[in-house]
């Protein structure tokens, strides 16, 4: 094994590690199935969101609405829930909201020039005031139907649906990414942006839908996150974005010139999830948890410049 | 040469720079040979020649960049030798690059500071002995320039002032400037000229470098003229003219003219009355199906903005454009690739390639959709793609070890070859070819412009864009000269030669651009 793919597999490595060392310490409660199954019920919503991440940093861009963008497609789900609405029209309004936001962020990007840094922060902020007025500050639990509920707590041959979604929503994305026209121009944009408009492809417009994906996959979190607690405030998404963006950026250490790629945003996922489940397992106060997963994702980013460097 | 004083002082008769017998060899090539140069203290001194003509490893000697294989150089009469630029530094040596990089939040103030230790007043930085001592330069050469503005907000010529100004300040006594010009439209170069011949009437000795010579003949006192390694000429008094020194640079290698037998084909393409942004005065040009127009000039001139409008980069604002005998006004880049136009940019690490991406990748990239696995699914099938990227790289002579490799690990030849392969499967209507051989070796340039040849016997219409004279001679079948944003000449492969070719590009508009 050379050097290099030693960096390479080294955030995998640490992964079965982890793992590892979570099933000798807590054998009965950690390596369960219904361990395993509470796992994936944690970090699908996670997951969704750094998908979201992954697509708009292979065009080179940041999206720090998503966390936003979820809890306001979850409130207007539920506020349209209370209203009475039926769940064929609400459902839809709340992911269109998504991909609206998504959509004005794309058009400040690629229409106006705007640093999307800059841009998705400040519609974010706007994103999370709609929020907390749609939803009163208050928590929304009422009138919520019962097939909504099964979206995240349903199963299909046993399978959880959480998982279910997890694997549809990264599977799509990486097939897109790695095999379709439109995932090459991602890359191509990402790659040099002037270099892929004098090649003739157009970049506006799948900068704009770029970001309008994003939205509608930061939407879709919201709602199974809405679903599987069955309640929502104007707050729940924006724990994810971080934790989103540190799975991204654990993820790039995986590839070869750095760039994110699904797979390795899943296995960046898998990580912060395995650490927050085995560390409460196992009783370390989350206080240290924090500065643990912080410290590792350092760790991992460090050994991939010092690998490159090397 | 004079280097031969002791001690160091403004004498008059002593040289504040002297060279004697400079020589330099990289393997067999010769680029430097036996070169002696003197610039005196308030003397601006122009040096031209050729691309290759030896220009940049001169300068690189003297900024300490490159060490010579013989001969001396002298700083006001005593022997240095320059082991690094920092050493060329501490002699007062400054090379100024146009895009010599400035903190573009800083004022002009503190970038004349930059990377120097600041003046210090109780252990703080004493910006107030920082501005007297800028401010003290900046009213004996650019008295309007403002200080205390970030330099992002000033103009591309005030910019220019600031690097004089930092160079200065640091006590810089010999400037050598590299094309400080070429990115500023003609009236702020004349007033860039004003606020240098100050900065020379304060005793610095300046070495400028310009392929503009009308600013060599009319700024500095002599001109130098370099070609194949070696000073050819050295144009003074009444003979120191845009013509003499045009005349000195010579042809370099005599070539041989390609015959080709041009069919009569009609216009595939046509500028009538085209105006954009960037080219104020109206363009008129056409090209026939089989046939090679090369737009020749130097850098800034227009030629490359002009296939801007082609390939829908920039949007004519007035006049019209017909492709094959259509009306035709191109949006973006993918409209005109669309419509049949392939497009080779300039500069292929900033605006062609993916360095990160396989060659395979860098190939098939803008006419993907021709590799479908099902021609309905957006999904481009591999082994098509390599099939196509095997053939593509047949035809343009690519030098590889595997498709997929990185594009980084090429030669610049080969960089350029893959460039050319994204439309060699295709039969384009028209071609526009942007600096197609350039920063590629004497090999490679010879097997492109083979290429360019085929394309056009193919019965592609192509458009070049060069500023490389001999490239133009060789190419065209008719040159179309540019000079300062309009066409200033046109010739066919009969009445092209390169004394007409450089008289045209150095002439000045004959229309007055209107006011944007």
């Amino acid at each position: 094994m050379t050097r290099t793919t030693l960096y390479r597999f080294g955030t995998l490595i640490a992964f079965v590690l982890l793992c590892v060392g979570f099933s000798i310490a807590a054998p009965e409660a950690f390596a369960s199935q219904a361990n395993l199954a509470n796992l994936v019920q944690q970090i699908a919503a996670l997951a969704i969101v750094a998908t979201a991440a992954t697509l708009v940093m292979t065009i080179g861009e940041f999206d720090l609405s998503v966390g936003y963008t979820a809890s306001l497609s979850a409130v207007i789900c539920f506020v349209l829930f209370a209203a009475g609405v039926d769940i064929f029209i609400s459902l839809p309004l709340a992911l269109g909201a998504g991909l609206v936001a998504g959509a004005i962020n794309g058009i400040l990007v690629a229409r106006f020039g705007v640093p999307s840094f800059v841009a998705t922060l400040a519609l974010g902020t706007i994103v999370s005031g709609l929020a907390f007025g749609i939803s009163g500050g208050a928590s929304l639990f009422r009138l919520v139907p019962d097939e909504f509920k099964l979206l995240a707590r349903g199963n299909i041959l046993g399978i959880p649906a959480l998982a279910l979604w997890t694997m549809l929503v990264m599977g799509v994305a990486g097939f897109v990414l790695t095999r379709t026209e439109f995932g090459r121009r991602l890359r191509a944009i990402g790659g040099n942006a002037l270099a892929a408009r004098l090649a003739g492809l157009p970049v506006a417009r799948d900068v704009i839908l770029t970001f309008s994906i994003a939205g509608g996959l930061a939407a879709l979190a919201g709602l199974l996150l809405a679903s599987r607690l069955g309640s929502v405030q104007h707050t729940m998404g924006e724990p994810l974005l971080l934790p989103a963006y540190a799975a991204v950026f654990i993820g790039t250490t995986t590839s070869p010139t750095g760039a994110p790629t699904v797979a390795g945003t899943l296995l960046g996922v898998a990580i912060t999830g395995v650490l927050a489940n085995g560390m409460t397992i196992i009783g370390v106060e989350p206080f240290v948890q924090r500065m643990l997963t912080g410290g590792i994702i350092l760790l991992a980013v460090l050994l991939r410049r010092i690998g490159r460097a090397g | 040469m004079t280097a031969t004083a002791s001690g160091p002082g403004p004498d008059a008769g002593i040289a504040l720079l002297a060279l004697s017998g400079l020589d330099k060899r990289y393997g067999a090539t010769h680029a430097l040979k036996a070169v002696s140069l003197a610039l005196a203290a308030g003397e601006a001194v122009g040096l031209a020649g050729h691309n290759g003509a030896g220009k940049s490893t001169l300068i690189k000697c003297v900024a300490g960049a490159v060490l010579p294989d013989a001969g001396a150089i002298a700083v006001s009469g005593t022997q240095t030798r320059f082991s690094s630029p920092a050493d060329a530094y501490a002699a007062g040596i400054r090379v100024i690059h146009q895009d010599a990089p400035l903190v573009p939040h800083f004022d002009t103030v503190e970038n004349a500071f930059l990377g120097r230790p600041y003046p210090r007043r109780h252990g703080m930085v004493d910006r107030r002995a920082m501005t007297e001592r800028v401010a003290e330069i900046a009213r004996a050469i650019a008295p309007d320039l403002p200080l205390a503005t970030p330099v992002a907000l000033l103009t591309p010529s005030q910019r220019q002032f600031v690097r004089l100004i930092r160079a200065l300040a640091d006590d810089g006594r010999i400037l050598i400037l590299d094309e400080p010009t070429a990115a500023l439209p003609a009236e702020d170069a004349a007033r860039f000229f004003a606020v240098l011949g100050r900065v020379r009437d304060r005793g610095t000795a300046i070495l400028l470098v310009s392929h503009r010579l009308d600013e060599l003949s009319g700024f500095c006192d002599r001109t130098i003229v370099m070609a194949d390694g070696g000073v050819v000429a050295e144009c003074t008094g009444a003979g120191h003219t845009v013509a003499a020194i045009i005349s000195a640079m010579g042809g370099g290698a005599p070539m041989a003219k390609v015959q080709r037998t041009l069919p009569d084909a009609p216009a595939i393409l046509a500028l009538e009355g085209a105006r954009t942004r960037s080219l104020p005065v109206p363009i008129e040009l056409e090209v026939r199906a089989g046939e090679i127009v090369v737009l020749y000039g130097l850098i800034g001139s227009g030629r490359s903005e002009v296939l801007d409008a082609i390939w829908g980069v920039e949007r004519l604002t007035a006049g019209a454009m017909t492709l094959g005998g259509e009306p035709f006004a191109p949006r973006n880049p993918g409209e005109a690739l669309d419509a049949g136009i392939s497009y080779v940019p300039a500069d292929r690490h900033r605006t062609g390639l993916f360095a990160d991406e396989s060659l395979v990748f860098n190939t098939t990239l803008p006419l993907l959709s021709r590799f479908r696995r099902w021609p309905r699914l957006p999904v481009p099938s591999r082994s098509a793609e390599t099939r196509a990227f095997a053939e593509a790289a047949r035809a343009v002579g690519l030098k590889f070890g595997h498709a997929g490799q990185k594009v980084r690990t090429l030669s610049g030849g080969n960089q350029q070859k893959l460039l050319f392969s994204r439309w060699a499967s295709r039969h384009s209507r028209l071609i526009l070819l942007d600096e197609p051989t350039e920063g590629v070796d004497v090999m490679a340039k010879a097997q492109l412009r083979d290429i360019v040849r085929a394309m056009a016997g193919d019965g592609n219409g192509v458009l070049v864009s060069t500023s490389d004279r001999e490239e133009a001679l060789e190419l065209g079948d008719r040159v179309i000269v540019f000079s300062a944003g309009a066409i200033a000449a046109e010739f066919s492969r009969q009445t092209a030669d390169a004394a007409a070719l450089s008289t045209a590009a150095q002439s000045k508009p004959q229309f007055d651009p209107e006011p944007a």
